[in-house]
């Protein structure tokens, strides 16, 4: 068997996406000065795919902050933050984080990736154990492999499953991290954490949460879901990204019970990569000011989630949880997904195509992901791209217009 | 602990409903290859010989598992 199979196995994979006869993964997208539109394949769409939750991208603030850093600071640091890669400016970003969020420390990375893979292959190693829900992302099970620690997974959403499973661990529970997210970015459903934290609490196991997609958007001010279910010091570390609210990239660590700061001469994924580039830290800090006064942005980006939901559902759409940022559509098969998603697309809608095996129990989904910055005019044409779908595809075609009017 | 055979036919009985059409597989059959289970069917056969026998079984080890052999050695340990 040779080596070069797997890319064999890769463009048969290519091919069978290929048959679904659009081109909906990887497309090119051209974005010229707004958050909310776009170009692909030369045509004008409204952006619905995009967990510009904010929609600050293209924020007047986080762009100058950005623009004048770069020519201040230059384009990039050419080295990792244990070198060279430490400028004032990531040490701010670091500080004015732990301050937002009320932690003891906090830690910045390139990406959110690189933040779980690093922490979570820190915390844990040989002999420890890492419990995970069963629909974590891709860099949770990622740095569960590197930790090196026995990997159980439960069933996602599921705090009667992780109760059983914890019980079964008996005194190992002291050595097990147990891994959740706040709101998962396929379905747009909510992880029940209050519940988490009572049996993780219980059994005297630990609990990380990857907070990136309610980091911004949930809670008073915009803390994410602990904030709203006013839990935050039960948890005992979180992760995060900069590049979904915060419109930005990156991602951080951090704790309210534990000091972390300790752990970056240990964590190899924050050593030996660099450090984020100047304008990146400067357009997150600015980003982060905002969210942190983002009360209208958060309400504006709620009732856009709230029209969405409730057009789609009269539309006759099955959705994959209850109003959030993240609107799934349940589709019959990935064909019909496919044939759905370019229907979208020439009404001028781009919302993300997900098909197994990227898409949680194998599930075909239309996934829209909803901004702050959506106006009511396009989210009153995101609402009749879906009309359009559910004219060709479902039995009994509604009228857009009495549908949600 | 229970015995290797009571643990083989808890996974023949599992997977006839699921996947053998009705119809006992000998236990040298490999899951993914011979039986065409996906890694999820696998994650869901695991499940629920987990909650069978009230074990836990790691995913670190779900590599080392190709035959209906290979699970019910591995689960019969864990017991
Ligand atoms: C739950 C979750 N964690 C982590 C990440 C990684 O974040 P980043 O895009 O910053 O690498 C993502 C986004 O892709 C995510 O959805």
């Amino acid at each position: 068997m040779s080596l070069l199979q797997k890319l064999d196995a890769a463009r048969d994979f290519q091919d069978q996406l290929g048959q679904l006869g659009v081109n909906a993964i990887g497309a090119t997208i051209d974005v010229t000065g707004s958050a909310t539109e776009g170009k692909i394949e030369g045509k004008r769409v409204i952006l619905a795919g995009t967990n510009n939750y904010l929609g600050l991208t293209f924020d007047p603030a986080c762009i100058e902050a950005a623009a004048q850093a770069v020519r201040t600071h230059g384009t990039g640091t050419t080295g990792s933050r244990l070198a060279n890669g430490t400028y004032a400016g990531h040490a701010a970003l670091e500080r004015e984080l732990s301050v937002f969020l009320g932690t003891r420390s906090a830690i910045a990375f390139t990406t959110g990736y690189v933040a779980n893979v690093g922490a979570i292959s820190t915390l844990a190693g040989p002999g420890d154990v890492i419990m995970l829900d069963a629909d974590s992302h891709a860099s949770i099970y990622e740095g569960a492999k590197l930790s090196g620690a026995e990997i159980y997974r439960f069933r996602h959403n599921d705090p009667a499953d992780l109760d059983k499973r914890l019980r079964r661990l008996g005194d190992r529970c002291a050595r097990t991290l147990v891994i959740v997210e706040s709101l998962y970015s396929m379905l747009g459903d909510v992880a029940p954490l209050d519940q988490f934290c009572e049996v993780v609490k219980r059994h005297g196991a630990f609990l990380l949460l990857d907070d990136a997609h309610s980091f911004g958007i949930m809670g008073e001010t915009g803390r994410g879901l602990a904030e709203a279910l006013g839990i935050e010091d039960e948890i005992d570390f979180v992760t995060g990204t900069f590049s979904k609210s915060l419109g930005s990239v990156g991602g951080f660590f951090a704790s309210r019970k534990h000091d972390v700061a300790p752990l970056r001469s240990q964590i190899r994924a924050y050593m030996f990569t660099a450090s984020s580039t100047p304008s990146v830290i400067a357009s997150t800090r600015a980003a982060l000011k905002r969210v942190a006064q983002g009360q209208a942005l958060r309400s504006q980006l709620w009732r856009n989630c709230q029209r969405v939901h409730e057009g789609l559902t009269s539309l006759g759409f099955k959705l994959g949880a209850a109003p959030s940022p993240v609107i799934a559509s349940l589709m019959d098969s990935p064909q019909q997904a496919a044939a759905a998603w370019q229907v979208l697309l020439d009404a001028g809608v781009y919302v993300n195509l997900v098909v197994p095996p990227g898409a949680p129990k194998n599930l075909s989904l239309l996934r829209c992901s909803l901004s702050a910055a959506h106006t009511d005019e396009q989210v009153e044409q995101i609402i009749e791209g879906y009309a359009a779908v559910a004219q060709r595809l479902f039995d009994q075609p509604r009228a857009a217009a009495t549908a949600y009017g | 602990m229970i015995s290797y055979d009571e643990c083989v036919s808890e996974i023949q009985t599992l997977l006839a409903q699921s996947h053998a059409g009705g119809s006992i597989v000998p236990p040298e059959s490999d899951l993914i290859d011979e039986l065409g289970l996906a890694s999820l069917d696998v994650m869901e056969l695991i499940e629920a010989l987990e909650d069978r026998f009230d074990v836990a079984f790691p995913i670190n080890e779900l590599g080392d598992v190709r035959t209906i052999a290979d699970l019910a050695k591995r689960i019969q340990t864990l017991t």
